[in-house]
Parts: structure tokens; sequence; C-alpha cells
């Protein structure tokens, strides 16, 4: 058991390597050298040559991606070629922001996708199910950023609820900055809420053909016991998976969201560097996100391994 | 299982994609109005007989530009999709039937790609190469690869034991022949199901890269453009958000239901 997780572990570090590697190859071998880009182009050559050898960009490749591993793993993510700050500053301030909306989305994904795929499942082939199968279709369709605009429309400009492009920063006003990204965060949450109750009243259904929930109603139980003391429990494992995915889907679907309501995020740094080809924070924030995806699918592993009894004792 | 319920589901999608397929196909040749001819005494006009989806803030005709958009949306998802699909099934079939150490390492690379959600690689590849149309259908057609590679390959390792695999192979068929003529037609409706999804993620991952403005470049009409254009005339011409959202939701509703229908 113990020897499972440590062998997903390693391989988790091992798929994070060759990430990182992918990376800073991918960033070395563009054209655009680095040191001409932060100069300018009326810079002399002399300067340039002694820019490149200051940031030390004349040594081998492996040598440089050695270090550039070495620092990151001390926390040191590099200095920003537009704002000349460490990069690390830069995030460590964003990365609340996007974590609380992708926190938020998920919660409510989870909060409200098992009830409504449950009910659509018990009553699998009625009116409701037909309807709310139909409606899920049409929500699992619509984009997040979409139904933000939607949602500054309606609920900012019409209802009044909110004012859109009234971000409040954690900083000064923590229950403002909540309530600020709620919206952002059902935007995200709906379209992903809708895959999941599809896939859980899938699951639900394939899980009632087995032989065991046969058993189950043989031994007197009623509909309601077999679901939920015996199916759902297995019913929810695949589930556990998507919202794994959706998790990760959520953070990267959040940049965008991100622009739509106007909120200071990760996005919005990623997007200023990438026009601003400021490469180590583009890289900083790439490896950030697979770390991100990688510990989600370790948890998610894990997870599995805990609800699952026959995985688990095998 | 086909019901009667299901097979409404595809006949609508398919409705559904017909008429989009045909909105975009006119576009090629003709559209009501010049998309971007600009027509002041028309600025922020409603729904009328003559603009049947209004005007934006510069009075172009709101119906040309969206049938501009989905056409653009259209041939980038297409070319995207057929990226995806053909160097994933190159990838997954070489690396499903062959297995080994290639195996091994493509499949390590392939792992990692894959847990990244698709518009960030996009993001990253957009990032590396530069903006515009060229560079984000090849972003994210590179982007799509993995997903394609993972599925044709644990497909290909599901077939390659297979007993009339052995027998192609004791008949003196080479790899090449059995990998592209026996096994592929086997695999055809797992490969078209992933298409269909493929082909949605291609149309939300354009939309939100052209939001972004780094899709398509203006003057050129693209649906997640004309989103957050419209965005800041929000509170004075609502309907122009709404026409090209709308038809981002009818582009994937209608393959997601075909799919649907397909599949149950």
């Amino acid at each position: 058991m113990v020897m499972y997780y440590i062998k997903k572990f390693l391989s988790m570090c091992a798929t994070l390597l060759v990430v990182s590697f992918f990376v800073f190859a991918a960033f070395a071998i563009i054209p655009g050298d680095p040191a001409t880009s932060l100069l300018g182009t009326n810079a002399t050559q002399e300067s340039v040559a002694q820019l490149r050898e200051q940031m030390g960009l004349n040594r081998p490749f492996l040598v440089r991606y050695g270090e550039w591993v070495g620092s990151f793993l001390r926390g040191d993510l590099g200095e920003s070629y537009s704002y000349h700050i460490p990069v690390s500053s830069m995030i460590v301030e964003k990365l609340p922001i996007t974590m609380t909306m992708s926190v938020i989305a998920l919660l409510l994904t989870i909060v409200c996708s098992v009830p409504i795929g449950v009910l659509l499942a018990k009553y699998t082939g009625s009116r409701l199910d037909k309807v709310g199968y139909a409606v899920n279709q049409v929500m699992m369709s619509i984009p997040a950023f979409f139904l933000g605009i939607i949602f500054t429309y309606v609920f900012g400009l019409v209802l009044k609820w909110f004012r859109p492009g009234g971000y409040v920063s954690y900083t000064k006003d923590f229950w403002g900055f909540l309530k600020y990204l709620i919206m952002p965060s059902i935007a995200i949450a709906i379209p992903k809420c809708a895959m999941a109750v599809k896939l859980i009243r899938s699951s639900i259904l394939t899980e009632a053909k087995k032989d065991y929930v046969r058993t189950a109603y043989s031994r007197g139980n009623s509909t309601t016991e077999v679901l939920y003391r015996h199916v759902l429990r297995n019913a929810m494992l695949p589930v556990v998976t998507f919202w794994g995915m959706a998790f990760t889907d959520m953070i990267a679907g959040s940049i965008v969201v991100e622009q739509v309501f106007n909120i200071p995020g990760l996005g919005r740094i990623l997007l200023t560097s990438i026009s601003n080809r400021d490469f180590p924070v583009v890289e900083a924030i790439i490896i950030l996100i697979a770390v991100l995806v990688l510990v989600t699918n370790f948890l998610v592993d894990i997870l599995y391994r805990v609800l699952d009894a026959r995985i688990a004792e095998s | 299982m086909k019901s009667k319920y299901h097979n409404a589901y595809f006949m609508i999608g398919a409705g559904i994609t017909a008429v989009l397929a045909l909105l975009a196909l006119i576009g090629c040749f003709y559209t009501p109005y010049d998309p971007d001819a600009m027509n002041l005494a028309a600025k922020n006009t409603g729904i009328s007989w003559q603009h049947w989806m209004g005007c934006d803030n510069f009075g172009r005709d709101i119906f040309s530009r969206v049938m501009e958009g989905i056409r653009n949306t259209f041939f980038i998802s297409v070319v995207t999709v057929a990226i995806g699909t053909f160097f994933g099934l190159l990838v997954g079939a070489l690396t499903g039937y062959f297995g080994g150490l290639l195996d091994e390492v493509l499949m390590r690379v392939n792992d990692a790609l894959f847990s990244f959600p698709s518009i960030l690689l996009a993001l990253v590849m957009v990032s590396l190469l530069g903006m515009g149309t060229v560079n984000v259908t090849l972003a994210l057609g590179i982007a799509f690869i993995p997903s394609f590679a993972r599925i044709v390959r644990s497909e290909y390792m599901k077939q390659k034991s297979l007993d009339y695999v052995t027998s192609a192979r004791l008949m003196g068929a080479s790899h090449f022949r059995i990998i592209f003529v026996h096994i592929l037609p086997n695999i055809l409706p797992i490969l078209i199901s992933s298409i269909i999804i493929g082909f949605n993620n291609a149309v939300l991952a354009e939309a939100g890269l052209s939001y972004l403005g780094i899709g398509i470049q203006p003057p050129d009409a693209s649906l997640g453009r004309m989103l957050s254009e419209a965005q800041s005339f929000l509170f004075t011409i609502p309907w122009y958000a709404v026409f090209p959202g709308l038809m981002i939701v009818l582009m994937v509703l209608g393959f997601s239901m075909m799919s649907e229908g397909l599949n149950t």
C-alpha cells in the first residue's frame, strides 16, 4: 500500500521532470535572443554579448537546464524581463485568486452534480429525466466565458447584484473578494457540473445492472436503500476521476473567465507575459500549473484507492 | 440500445450542424453585407428586416459577421481535428502496436501533455509561435495530438492480440498492412466519437483563444473575438454578445447531440 504511493509519487516526479525539460527546451530553441529583446534593437553588439555572458546564455544547454531546475527547487523562479522583479513574488500574489475561484467552482460542481445526477438516475425514463437530460445537454455546450458575459449582463447590469469589474483585493476585504468571485465561479462550474451530472447518471445506471444490485433487492432492500447504500458508492468511482480532471480544466478555464470579470489573477499575468514575450514568467506559470495538475492527479489516485475497497485489498 | 428518443437527439443535432455548416458554406461566397463595411448611420441599431441580428458599434452587420465567424471557427476546428487525428493516429498506432522502449518514452511524454488542459497547451504554443490564425490552428492541432494518441494506442493494444491479427500475420501480411488495413477499420467507431468530442473541444478552445485576443486577428470576424468586443457595449447593444455566443453554443450542441444519438 505504502509502496504504491511511493511509486506513484516517484512517477509524478518523473513526469514533472519530463515536462520541465520540454518547457525549458521549447523556450530555449525559439527564435529571438532574450538578451537582444531585453536591450532593444539599437543595442550595441558588445552590450548584448556582455548581457549574454551575464545571463549565462553562452553555457551549454544541459548545464543551464540543470541550474534552472535547481533554482526552481530552491524557490527561485527567475526574474521577469519586463518588470525586473522576481517572478515568484508576481505569482505568489496572484495564485490565491485563481485557486480560490477554481476551488469554489469545484465545490459547487461537487455539491450540485451529485443530487441532480442521482435524481435523474432514480427517475430514469420519466419525463423529469428526459427534460433534465436535455437541459443538461444544453448546459454542457455553453462555454464558461459566454456564461460569464450573460451573468455580467443579467446580474450585473440589469439586476445590479454585483458591480461588473468591481474586483476587490483579498488583502483589503476578504468577504468582498469572495463575493465577487462567486459569479465567475458559478460560470466555470455550470458546464462542468452538467458533464458530471451526465456521468453520474450513466454511471449509476451501469452499476444498477450488476449482480450485487439484484442480490441486494432480493434481500428485501428498497430502491432507496440499494441506491444509497450499495450503488452510489461504486458509481462514484469514475466520477472522482472526472472531478480531478475538471479541477485542472477549471484552473485553465479560469484564465479566460478572469478576463470576462476583469479579475487580475494568474490568467492576466500569463496573457500579458505572452504578449510581452516575458518568458521567465510564462515558464514559471506553466511549471506551476503542471505541478497543480500532477498533484491533483496524485490525490485523485489516492482517493480512488481509499474509496474502492476492491483495489485497496489487492 | 437504439431508441427513438436517441435517434431524435441525432436528428436534431444533425439538423443544427447542417444549418450552421450551410451558413458557413454560403458565408464563403455571399454575405448580406460586407462583414467589414462600417455604416455609421446603422450604428448600434437593433434587430430589423435589414439587419437580422442588428449592427455593432461600427454599424457593421452582425449577421454577416457571424456568418464569417462561423466559417472561420469551422475551418480552424476542422483543420485542428485533422492534425490531431492524423498524428495522434500515427503515434498511437505505432506505439500501441509495437510497444517497447519507444512506447514507454513516448507515452510518458504523452501523459504529461495529456494532463494539461488543451487551451493551456495552445496558449503555450502560441507564446512560442506567435499569434494569428495559422499559428493558433497549428497550436491547437498539436495540443490535440496527445488525447487522440492515447485513445488510439489503447485500442491498438487491445486489438493486436486478437486472433484475426495473428492469422493475418501468419498469412504474411506486413505490419504496415495490419496496422492500417486490418486494425484501423475496427477502431473507426471509437475514432469517430473521439473526433466529434475533439471537434467540440476545438470549437471551445478556438472561441476561448479568440476571446483572449490571440486567435483570429481583426478585422477578420471570429465568434470569440466578437464576444470580447461586445462586452464593452453590453449595456447599449446586448444582442451583439448574444448572437455570436449563441452560435458557439449551437455549434457545440449540434455535435454533442449527434454523438449522443450515435453512442446510445
